[in-house]
């Protein structure tokens, strides 16, 4: 789940949250690297049982990174995956456990989002490819017709489709076997990987990747051999995992992310040609230099640090701030940490649209436990118990917040309004600044100092916000001065800039097109109203700007961490990509991003009347219509609880989903307590099923041939979902990319019944890769559980076909095992990237078997397990008193309604 | 009659050490509710820590009863509070009757003991052999012997084939008991009664019916409103050995900490729970000390690896809980504590003791003779004295 500026909202808040990992680097022997030894001890200083790879956090940046330029085929990038897990996995050291979790089929909930993603997604590699042919055909003319081969080449090649890592293709089938293989390989050679064991949940198990490793957590916690202070870290981009950990009740818990507010400059890459030391707007088109002899000086530029995100520290901290004195019923951290993740899931989640009164970078979150605090005493209860939400409480929450709502729109506004006059200044003195000196400004302050990333907490985070409002992209952001490109006026070189701006541009807009978009008006001879430059914002050296206070606002208030690496990245960078190019429909984007001109925003959420006019023109219904406004509100509710459901208990329904575009108001919510919620589990979606469902006919190179043709021939019966053209509403926003992409919804019986009639003609291979798959366990014949195993399926006296794993011998580790027909016992390890990346082993030392997780038939409790053992608190009695204080100083008696 | 000299306990300290085996269960029992016995594991409960704060008092708060026996009318005084309502019902004051209260008047002697090794050996097909075979209770009283020479007990002894049997002299139990009764309370402190009640009101606070994840939350939320009762028991028959001798001791263990092993061989994660004073004064932290002696040797004895003290103030309150590995506390006493005790003399004594009783049980010296028969025997250590004495009391 994905919650935009979540992170810094976060690191904000609870500082001490966060901390740097320490990480051994390879030493220099005689010119020879020699590796870090990681089975000695971990030099964080603390060792770890059980690391939770969230795989596409990992496969998703290694297909796109920002250091270096894509990898150049399938092989390459499965070296990459290999490289950055290896790191991942070297930091980490688990002693006991790794587990690998691919996203396989998500719930029906989910696609929705994911459709609008990959829709963008694809809609923007094509116009990244556009922009490559264009600017392709400019060198040559300025060349005189002539091109030389390495910069066609460098240039030429098409924008990889990232919409192919997606459950069902040809490449998650080779991403498996890559890391089967890899795992293995790694369990044969590197000694710390002998006493671990290896589960592998590859994108043919059904269920997002983080969720198949909260349901693994679950299942362990259940089974009574389990280790209560077992350490976990999970490794992945959202922050959201941090909540997931919350929702363990495992107190010993990590994420691991890349510092994502840590960037250098150079590090980041052109677009057009993948290359560093330039940006888009600077590409000359040249080939890849190499930097040292194999190119390993630039690979070392790569490393980008990692820090912690605390668990257990974060607990601390919600103990102190969700403790209301003399409630009527016993304090229970556990249950009010529940609470606090239901109340985070208001302010934004992947299933459901926020409330339009809930912004985080308006402390929605503050606002919500301000609430639930003040109403703790009349509830005389929490508001969830287990992943179930007490709607009669959840009334109370919702009426809390109504009662605000409209003071809140017109706060907002009214926070717009000097914002927005505020940048009009800053804009005009910066313009003047620029003119008196001509500024060279690097990555400095103010006081000049260079900026290391900041996590102290800000005294007033009220103040700093202003510098986060998205709909305000800081001028300094905005503004792409040549002199911070490496482009001198001696240089006379052909540059992408040069092109599209014919070299005489000071100045750039915030213009919500594509390059592309202007090259062609150039080219047309066009004059672009606001001025000649483009300058897709966050195509800007972000890395340069990121490590300035305002502008590392801005880019977060855009929603694009400098260096999220990653799925969200990813997502991220095709949001705003996108956003800068999607095209502009009559009631959404304008090409004209100067704030003066916002498309007129027809709700007005700041004057009175604003629902019906918020219901007339997103919902289109009657604006008396209030029993529709009500039946949204209870689809929202349904939400909530499924959305709980799933993080506290697994996926209650795979089809379920919230049939809007858009959230009710907080007032549209009534009589919660009269309704009877109930979830069908429902069919899981096919591989296929779901491709179909996400991707765009853009991206039909991804789906076996036979489904094609419902994508695009005019008579298929679901040709209509798959739109080309569709229009992104605003909602108020400022970025297309922060709009809604307004698709239809897929009609699921449609989509089966149509796909029923190609299945028949599917080729046996494809059919294949529509099956359900199963986890896998691996481990080395170092591993005492090896002999277990091995004589239970392979002796001559063979056991029963599924054998219960005995906790005592596997480390703790609970469940089933299977035999796995794909394993041959004492063959050789041969590696299936057939271009030589990896070698084959003559003797695999390794074994593996299906694993299955041990099943409950109850209802996982959210509470402490017996025999845990808390760290030693981090925070000091004056962090707790401030938290302590914060907390008490806000809700009814503070200001709030 | 014969004695054993209790002292000097140099002896044992400087002795070789005797040699212990782990213990192991062979086979176990059940008493349900009724207190019904089962040859099964009906009544196995699993540990599951309980709210810090709860009144152990709750279920007895309201009852006369549990008041100093002293303020008991006299003529009341030598029943067991049970027995005083059941007596008296008019007089009960509401939620008495909620404590479910063992009534241990009858002698039970070893038959639950008996009865199921009888179905091992009918089971295995073998002879559980065994040099002696006793309650663990038993056990406990012999081994703590060296450093608690104040308390006394009485037993009696049978051999039976090769395997002398030990039971409780029930009469001097019941009669213990009484004496213990009469004590007046010191002002200001807890009658007897009611400390043992809070006792397995802790039990009942700690405990739930099977593992944490197959016990719903709403039954580990409402177990401070449950209904005290120590009529089920688990019991546990472990195969031992403490110097040269083999024992086979059944006594109850009150909670599993994860699960029973899947491999017989591999030891059981038991739970002993047991309730404590918080200590305030220095005087307390010795008594802590004194008393973690009994914790220690009954945990030992069964093989239980892990002890939750429930430390609760003087009116009741659970105030905190405390984990301990059985294996570590003599070491504890002796590094952090005042040293009060050593296991190690224990253990040394008892296997020195145990030898000594078989050397009269199978009178080597001239004594073998006297026990072969159909005798019984008397193993007692009077309150304050400074020896056992080991005595035939019937010939046949
Ligand atoms: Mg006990």
């Amino acid at each position: 789940m994905g919650v935009p500026a979540l992170f810094r909202w976060l690191s904000r808040k609870y500082p001490k949250i966060i901390s740097p990992v320490i990480e051994d680097q390879p030493s220099n022997v005689d010119g020879e690297e020699v590796p870090v030894d990681t089975t000695k001890a971990n030099p964080n200083g603390e060792e770890f049982d059980n690391l939770y790879l969230d795989m596409n956090g990992i496969v998703h940046p290694c297909s796109h990174p920002e250091d270096r330029p894509p990898p150049a085929n399938e092989e390459e990038m499965m070296l990459a995956v290999f490289e950055y897990t290896n790191r991942v996995v070297n930091m980490v050291r688990p002693r006991k456990l790794l587990l690998i979790a691919v996203d396989g089929v998500a719930p029906r909930a989910k696609m929705n989002q994911q459709r609008s993603r990959r829709f963008r997604s694809a809609q923007e590699a094509k116009e990244k490819d556009d922009d490559k042919e264009e600017f392709l055909k400019m060198l040559k003319s300025k060349n005189g017709g002539v091109l030389k081969e390495d910069s066609a080449a460098a240039i030429q090649e098409k924008t990889w489709d990232s919409n192919v890592i997606t459950p069902g293709t040809p490449f998650m089938d080779i991403l498996a076997a890559s890391l089967r293989y890899w795992c293995a390989y790694k369990v044969n050679t590197d000694p710390a990987w002998e006493n671990m064991k290896v589960i592998i949940s590859d994108a043919t198990v059904p269920g997002e990747g983080e969720h198949k490793i909260m349901e693994f957590i679950r299942s362990q916690r259940s089974s009574p051999e389990h280790d209560p202070n077992t350490h976990h870290v999970i490794y992945g981009l959202d922050a959201d995992l941090i909540m997931l950990g919350l929702a363990t009740h495992e107190p010993h818990f990590r994420v691991l992310r890349e510092d994502v507010f840590f960037q250098e400059s150079k590090g980041r890459t052109c677009r057009i040609c993948g290359q560093k030391g330039h940006i888009a707007e600077a590409c000359k088109g040249e080939a890849k230099k190499k930097d040292g002899e194999f190119d390993e000086k630039d690979r070392a530029l790569a490393k980008k640090p990692f820090i912690w995100l605390h668990v257990s520290i974060l607990r601390e901290y919600l103990e102190a701030e969700l403790h209301v004195p003399h409630q009527p019923f016993r304090f229970d951290l556990e249950r009010a940490l529940d609470d606090w993740v239901f109340m985070c899931f208001f302010v934004g989640n992947d299933f459901l649209p926020h409330l339009p009164s809930l912004d985080i970078r308006e402390d929605g979150i503050d606002t919500l436990i301000a609430i639930w605090r003040d109403n703790i005493p009349v509830m005389g209860g929490y508001v969830t118990k287990d992943g179930h939400v007490d709607l009669e409480r959840a009334q109370f929450i919702l009426d809390g917040l109504a009662k605000q709502e409209d003071a809140i729109f017109r706060r907002r506004r009214q926070t717009e309004e000097r914002r927005d006059a505020n940048a009009k200044r800053r804009k005009i003195e910066d313009q003047n600044r620029e003119n008196s000196r001509n500024a060279t400004s690097g990555s400095y302050d103010r006081n000049g100092r260079r900026k290391s990333p900041d996590y102290s907490p800000t005294p007033n985070s009220a103040g700093r916000g202003k510098a986060l409002d998205p709909r305000v992209a800081p001028p300094e952001l905005a503004l792409f001065k040549p002199s911070r490109a490496p482009l001198t006026k001696e240089d006379k070189a052909i540059t992408h800039d040069f092109v599209v701006n014919r070299g005489g541009v000071s100045q750039a807009n915030q213009a919500n097109k594509s390059a592309a978009a202007v090259l062609k008006n150039q080219l047309l001879g066009k004059k672009d109203g606001n001025s000649g430059a483009v300058v897709s914002t966050l195509e800007t050296d972000v890395g340069d700007v990121a490590n300035r206070p305002a502008a590392q606002d801005a880019v977060d208030g855009v929603e694009t961490p400098a260096s999220a690496l990653g799925k969200r990245k990813a997502e991220l960078m095709e949001d705003d990509e996108t956003g800068n190019s999607t095209p502009a429909t009559p009631e959404s984007a304008t090409k004209n991003a100067d704030p003066d001109q916002l498309p007129p925003d027809d709700v007005r959420l700041w004057e009175t009347g604003y629902a019906d006019r918020y219901y007339e023109n997103k919902f289109k219904v009657d604006p008396k219509d209030i029993a529709f406004r009500n039946e949204v509100a209870r689809a929202y509710t349904e939400g909530l609880a499924w959305v709980l459901l799933y993080y506290f208990q697994g996926c209650p329904s795979w089809t379920w989903y919230y049939p809007y575009h858009y959230a009710p108001f907080a007032a549209d919510f009534v009589e919660l307590q009269k309704m009877d919620i109930k979830f069908e589990k429902g069919r899981i979606f096919k591989p296929f099923e779901q491709l179909m469902g996400v991707l765009p006919a853009a991206s039909n190179h991804a789906i076996p041939e036979v489904f094609r043709s419902l994508m695009s021939d005019e008579d298929s019966d679901i040709v209509h979902f798959y739109p080309t053209e569709f229009p992104i509403d605003l909602n108020g926003k400022k970025f297309a990319w922060q709009g809604v992409a307004l698709l239809p919804f897929i009609d699921e019986k449609l989509l089966l019944d149509a796909m029923a009639t190609k299945y028949p003609l599917l080729s046996a291979e494809d059919a294949a890769r529509n099956e359900m798959g199963r986890d896998v366990l691996i481990m080395s014949d170092q591993h005492p559980l090896y002999e277990e195993i091995a004589m239970n399926f392979y002796s001559k006296r063979q056991g029963s076909p599924k054998y219960k794993l005995n906790p005592k011998i596997s480390g703790g580790l609970a469940g089933k095992v299977e035999k796995n027909d794909q394993y041959v016992p004492q063959s050789s390890l041969i590696s299936p990237l057939n271009q030589g990346g990896m070698p084959d082993l003559p003797a695999d030392h390794s074994i593996s078997v299906h694993y299955e997780m041990p099943q409950s038939s109850h209802v996982h409790k959210s509470m402490l397990l017996r025999g845990v053992k808390p760290a030693p608190p981090t925070l000091n009695h004056e962090d707790i008193e401030a938290t302590k204080r914060a907390a008490a100083q806000s809700g009814r008696s503070f200001g709030g309604a | 009659m014969d004695h054993f000299d209790i002292q000097p306990l140099a002896r044992f300290v400087t002795g070789e050490r005797a040699s212990i085996r782990r213990p192991k269960e062979i086979a176990s029992f059940s008493y349900d509710d009724a207190h019904g016995f089962h040859l099964d594991e009906r009544s196995l409960r699993y540990y599951y820590p309980p709210t810090i704060g709860a009144d152990l008092s709750k279920g007895a708060a309201t009852s006369g009863a549990l008041l100093p026996h002293h303020f008991l009318p006299a003529v009341w005084r030598h029943l067991k509070p049970s027995s005083f309502w059941r007596h008296a019902p008019g007089l009960c004051p509401p939620g008495f009757d909620s404590f479910q209260q063992l009534d241990d008047t009858a002698d039970d002697h070893l038959d639950s003991l008996l009865k199921t090794i009888i179905d091992l050996e009918s089971r295995t097909g073998k002879k559980c052999q065994a040099d002696l075979v006793t309650w663990r209770g038993m056990m406990t009283k012999i081994m703590a012997t060296p450093f608690d020479l104040f308390n006394g007990f009485e037993m009696n002894a049978t051999r039976f084939q090769d395997t002398i049997f030990i039971e409780e002299n029930h009469a001097h139990k019941l009669e213990s008991r009484h004496a213990q009764h009469h004590q007046v309370s010191r002002a200001g402190t807890a009658s007897q009664d009611l400390m043992s009640y809070w006792g397995y009101k802790f039990e009942t606070l700690a405990l739930i019916p099977a593992t944490w994840a197959e016990t719903s939350r709403d039954y580990i939320e409402s177990r401070e409103d449950l209904v005290v009762n120590n009529h089920a028991q688990y019991c546990s028959l472990v195969r031992t050995g403490i110097g040269k001798s083999r024992l086979v001791l059944g006594g109850e263990v009150d909670a599993l900490w994860d699960a029973k092993p899947s491999r017989a061989d591999d030891p059981i994660n038991w739970v002993e729970l047991k309730t404590a004073a918080t200590p305030l004064s220095d005087r307390d932290v010795l008594k802590y000390e004194r008393k973690l002696l009994k914790f220690w040797i009954q945990s030992f004895l069964l093989g239980v690896p892990r002890i939750i003290v429930g430390f609760r103030s003087k009116n009741g309150i659970l105030q905190s809980l405390e984990e301990l590995e059985t294996s570590e506390i003599p070491r504890l006493v002796k590094q952090r504590g005042k040293g009060t005790w050593d296991g190690n003399t224990c253990i040394d004594f008892t296997a020195s003791f145990l030898d000594c009783v078989q050397w009269y049980a199978d009178g080597i010296e001239g004594l073998k003779s006297t026990i072969v028969g159909e005798g019984v025997w008397r193993i007692r250590k009077r309150e304050k004295a400074t020896v056992i004495e080991v005595l035939r009391i019937e010939a046949s």
